[in-house]
């Protein structure tokens, strides 16, 4: 055997596989059509928004489009950078316009407005024409957050060669875009390490441009200033209403009750059992130990006020109350949460049920749908409101039987339980960070992007069950994580989730998604984002980026 | 009953504060006292050095300039507001007078620096009296002058505007490293021209010298080599991306200035692939496929070491590296040699069958060529350890073998004699963990898991890192040190900072302050963490994106956040 004919012919193979196949969109449209001319962005090209009364964050979504394909400068992926290209840009038609229009009878409203309506109301999806012959290219969809969708995918098709912005694949048709999942989120959690406010917008930036729409965190309340003021790290270290009003256009919110909450005794000591008790292990799953007296009417009215002070701020329809690790030593060794239950004659299990009627009913009275973890579904016998969503974190295999729990607890009084899918939590494989502990970090390994990739939404559940996940999240967990590596550790694995929860099980061709077939449009996306100034890792050394295929395993 | 066990613990986190002084890493002897000393607005370092070199009184203004601008509030509850009274109350320090002792020729930093290191003289003496009266640096050398001016950096806080130290009167008598070679190696081949820039190389060369690393080992092609300049304009991804003679000038003068030594590596005879965009003739299995049997990662190939023109180039080129890097040290690399890629090379087959050589034969002629070339312009080889363990090659005594494949390896190379030192996947890989890079494999990456810096400083001796573990004492004189290493298949600029510290300085601590503590206890996680705590937040206020340990609620107090606790 001598290798230099088979290296011709795999060099040869990746590099035609690649120009012609694979048209470097992240995440994949559910359908596509595209061809294997090149087009020119003319330098008179605008993007005209053909929409009667056009929302301004509309119009600003168009700027910020223009900007980018202005901007990016991204060379291509390929063995010269776009070099060999010169020629066929030279040759090719240019493109002047892009024309944006609303079809359908839906009401036209923001963005904004369009981002926080009801799940099950969401219209994403979106149809996208870019003609070979530099003829207008058009975008039409039924909403404003559609057209938004498509103005992403529109802005990934150009790349620069010297003072040159031009696309590879044209003609292209995509028809309906449509996610799979209306649910697709990333959750930062700004309590452990704070982050200012710049880090969040431009995550949420980054999210954007792989059309991940939900970003969730735990925070600061109104009516309940002493909350942050005592409780944060320094009065620099919270986030002001102002910041808040300047986050929310999409952000869904936690506050974690009535575990989790060691943090209200900077403020309300009187309010909080087994606070920093010793040794925390006993009493909580992470220091410092600290749990809301759930039985105290006193605890229950702080709980209440604090989400009906966060339903106002928040325009999204989801609030999550929390509930997870929920320590039992913590109240069973509280001398005031025994009184209290013996006052009313409840089991704990009973106190905590009329806890979540009060904060869950407090939501509901304001039109708000409460997010739960699942432990409150699997572990406790409470009654929850019927639209309950329940966050599914520690392991993937508990699906089941929160999905079959949720039918036993909920059928008789309403229709179904919401699920959401934890994908991957990005702070794993970093090593565990309790103080004399040498192990490795508690979900160890790092979650690579490829299991990521490698999700199944429908694993082990019947087709009627289906129905119920409305989709999925990666989880920043920050005990070791600051604006330090914000980015790094975040990007590109979230995006993974991303595409999963978009594109669905199959790609546009019908083949199952895969690393393989990924890889270079992730390389693509990443490249992408390190331009538009999101430190994302690199995933492969550029010589394998630059040529798919060949740095696999069995290349 | 919860109450008193807890006030007990707080009592336990107060006297943590009171004795430990936030040094990192740990002199090898001090003696604190608790007494609080403010910086006197007109504090100054006096350098009573005659005929001061240059880059003694540059080090000086950068240690004053980290003094003012550190602006380090301290780690405790409250950041440092508990302490206003007795800052208030505390003397005033007006000066540090710095001054060399010994019979040593004054010589600049960077000078001391590229000494071998038996010739190397980093220790030095430190004293801040409590009462006000000047403070004083003395050391043999100006490169224990620079150690000592880090230490000094360390013992400041602020607090609104008042900087201030909280464990005087401070006496530090002959802080010496106890190894000899503390280095970091990066990897700047694999990820160009996205790679780092020549600021991310300075601003991590800075990172280093504040924790006392001092080698710095890059390998690398995207180099400019003189007498060659046909393979960095070939081989490096694109022009912007090979290190120009400038750049190298820049970072060896940078680095030298902060007593940091610059070793450079040039991986021969395998991992050299690159060399086929400029000469294509003297690579066997160039990009040959399946990869997997040609070379341990793509692209294959390596230089045909059993041909003459490949002998020349690789000779040629250590010869033009020797005259461009100071150092005395030179890394021909050596791991990794394929040898079915040899094997199935027809030109390497045919130059073996005319000189009657053997594959091993070859390889001992080609590295007594590069070696000699080395040796004529008074540099010592490093190699990697497959040269010492896997071949049968003649090395001269004095190479040195650097342990990457096992720490259990160690006690091989040094039975066979050879010095040492430590750069074991299992310890000291700061890219291990991350997932593995090659396309379709969803495994984790082959040096699983991630390397914690409590691996390296655990809870007890018996799970740190031992660098003398299982040599006898007429061996341990072999040991040179060791060094953490980033290969950079999924690292560039992104991600720098945040994977290299502060592991990083978790090894720098192990090989200067050795097994113990100047308290005799041995280096132990616990008491390690506040410390490293306060160098990493130390780090970030100086530009470094060095990641969090811990919540802050755990770095303000101490052991509360402990398994245990």
């Amino acid at each position: 055997m001598f290798p230099t004919k088979t290296i011709l012919l795999r060099i040869l193979f990746t590099f035609l596989t690649y120009i012609h196949g694979t048209l470097c969109l992240w995440p994949m449209p559910s359908n596509l059509n595209a061809g294997s001319s090149l087009l020119r962005l003319s330098p008179e090209f605008s993007i005209v928004v053909d929409v009667q009364d056009a929302p301004s964050d509309l119009t600003q979504a168009v700027q910020r489009a223009t900007t980018y394909i202005q901007q990016d400068k991204l060379q291509r992926l390929v063995v010269g950078r776009g070099a060999t290209d010169a020629q066929s840009i030279a040759k090719a038609p240019g493109l002047s316009k892009l024309t944006l229009s609303l079809t359908g009878k839906r009401p036209t409203q923001s963005i904004s407005t369009e981002a926080i309506s009801l799940l099950e109301d969401r219209s994403e999806s979106y149809s996208l024409t870019v003609p070979a012959d530099g003829s207008s290219a058009t975008l039409t969809a039924d909403s404003t957050l559609g057209l938004f969708r498509g103005l992403t995918t529109f802005g990934q098709l150009w790349y620069q060669y010297q003072n040159t912005i031009y696309a590879v694949q044209t003609p292209l048709t995509i028809e309906n875009d449509t996610p799979a999942f209306p649910y697709r989120g990333f959750m930062l959690d700004t309590s452990r390490n704070f982050f200012p406010v710049s880090d969040i917008l431009r995550t949420m930036d980054a999210m954007s441009w792989v059309k991940t729409d939900t970003h969730s965190w735990p925070l600061f309340i109104e009516s309940h200033p002493e909350l942050s003021a005592e409780g944060a790290y320094t009065s620099d270290s919270q986030y002001s209403q102002a910041d808040i009003q300047n986050i929310t256009s999409y952000a869904a919110e936690e506050i974690d009750t009535p575990s989790h909450t060691g943090s209200i005794s900077f403020s309300h000591p009187e309010l909080v059992a087994c606070s920093d008790a010793s040794p925390w292990s006993t009493f909580a799953s992470e220091p410092p130990a600290g749990q809301l007296r759930l039985a105290s009417p006193a605890g229950i009215d702080l709980a209440t006020s604090i989400f009906s002070s966060a339903a106002s701020i928040f325009p999204s329809k989801y609030i999550s109350t929390g509930g997870d690790e929920l320590n039992a030593n913590c109240y069973d060794d509280d001398a005031e949460t025994q009184a209290e239950l013996k006052a009313s004659g409840q089991t704990l299990e009973e106190a905590l049920d009329t806890f979540v009627q009060a904060t869950q009913s407090t939501l509901t009275k304001v039109g708000k749908i409460p997010i739960i973890s699942e432990e409150m579904v699997l572990d406790y016998n409470l009654t929850l409101s019927n639209d309950t969503i329940a966050i599914v974190w520690i392991s993937s295999q508990d699906v089941p039987s929160v999905v079959q729990r949720g039918f036993r607890v909920i059928l008789g009084a309403s229709d179904f339980l919401f699920l959401v899918l934890n994908v991957g939590l990005q702070d794993c494989g970093g090593g565990e960070w309790v103080g004399d502990d040498i192990a490795n970090s508690w979900c160890d390994p790092f979650k690579t992007w490829q299991k990521i990739y490698s999700f199944d939404p429908f694993a082990n559940l019947t087709s009627e069950q289906t129905k119920l996940i409305v989709g999925g999240m990666t989880l920043l967990w920050t005990e070791q994580s600051d604006p330090s590596n914000l980015d790094p550790i975040v990007w590109p694995r979230a995006a993974a989730a991303a595409e999963v929860f978009w594109t669905g099980a199959q790609l546009p061709t019908g083949t199952p998604l895969n690393s393989s077939e990924a890889l270079p449009r992730l390389h693509d996306a990443r490249y992408r984002f390190v331009q538009r100034g999101v430190k994302a890792i690199a995933l492969q050394p550029q010589w394998c980026a630059l040529r798919p295929g060949a740095c696999d395993l069995n290349a | 009953m919860t109450i008193k066990t807890i006030l007990i613990s707080g009592f336990l986190a107060f006297s943590q504060i009171q004795s430990a002084l936030c040094l990192w890493p740990m002199p090898s002897n001090l003696d604190a006292g608790n007494s609080f000393l403010r910086l006197s607005p007109k504090f100054s370092i006096v350098v009573d050095v005659h005929n001061a070199p240059s880059d003694l009184t540059q080090a000086v203004q950068r240690a004053q300039t980290y003094i003012q601008t550190d602006k380090l509030q301290r780690l405790v509850v409250g950041r440092g507001a508990n302490d206003a009274q007795n800052i208030a109350k505390a003397p005033e320090l007006s000066k540090l007078t710095v001054s060399l002792t010994g019979k040593r020729p004054t010589q600049s930093i960077s000078a001391e620096a590229v000494l071998s290191l038996e010739d190397r003289s980093e220790s030095y003496s430190l004293t801040v009296p409590a009462d006000g009266s000047g403070a004083t640096l003395t050391a043999d050398s100006t490169l224990g002058l620079l150690r000592g001016l880090t230490t000094f950096g360390q013992l400041w806080y602020q607090l609104q505007n008042t900087i201030y130290a909280v464990q005087t009167p401070l006496t530090i008598k002959n802080d010496t490293p106890a190894f000899p070679y503390r280095g970091f190696m990066l990897d700047t081949a694999r990820n160009l021209p996205n790679s780092f820039s020549v600021s991310d190389i300075l601003r991590t060369i800075d990172a280093m010298s504040w924790v006392k690393i001092i080698q710095t080992d890059t390998q690398s092609w995207p180099l400019f080599v003189e007498s060659h300049p046909e393979l960095s304009a070939e081989g490096a991804y694109t022009s912007d991306s090979a290190y120009s003679q400038a750049d190298i000038q820049n970072i060896i003068s940078y680095a030298g200035e902060r007593g940091i030594d610059v070793i450079i590596e040039v991986d021969t005879p395998g991992h050299t692939g690159s060399i086929s965009f400029s000469h294509p003739e003297l690579v066997a299995c160039s990009d040959a496929s399946p990869w997997s049997t040609f070379a341990n990662e793509p692209p294959s190939g390596q230089l045909r070491l059993a041909s003459s023109a490949g002998i020349d180039l690789a000779s040629s080129v250590f010869g033009s590296l020797a005259s461009v890097f100071p150092s005395k040290y030179i890394s021909t690399g050596g791991d990794e040699v394929n040898t079915n890629c040899y094997d199935d090379d027809a030109e390497t087959q045919a130059d073996l069958k005319a000189s009657g050589q053997t594959l091993d034969q070859a390889l001992n002629t080609f590295l007594q060529a590069t070696h000699g070339t080395l040796r004529k312009a008074g540099k010592t080889p490093i190699v990697w350890e497959e040269m010492v363990l896997d071949f049968n090659v003649t090395l001269s005594n004095d190479t040195i073998a650097m342990v990457w494949i096992s720490s259990q390896d160690v006690a091989s190379v040094v039975q066979k004699g050879f010095r040492v030192i430590h750069a074991a996947s299992d310890f000291f890989y700061l890219d291990c963990g991350g997932g593995e890079w090659i396309g379709d494999d969803i495994a984790n990456s082959w040096c699983d898991p991630f390397k914690t810096w409590q691996k390296l400083i655990s809870v007890n001796q018996i799970y740190s890192f031992d660098p003398l573990a299982s040599l006898t004492s007429g061996q341990t004189n072999l040991i040179l040190g060791g060094e953490t290493l980033l290969w950079t298949e999924q690292s560039d600029p992104s991600n720098l900072d945040p994977i290299v510290w502060p592991r990083a300085a978790a090894a720098a601590e192990v090989f200067w302050t050795g097994a113990q503590l100047p308290t005799g206890t041995p280096l132990n996680s616990s008491e390690a963490l506040p410390r490293l705590h306060d160098a990493r937040y130390r780090f970030v206020q100086r530009g470094v994106r060095a990641i969090p340990l811990q919540p802050q609620w755990c770095a303000i107090r101490p052991g509360a956040c402990d398994l245990n606790a």
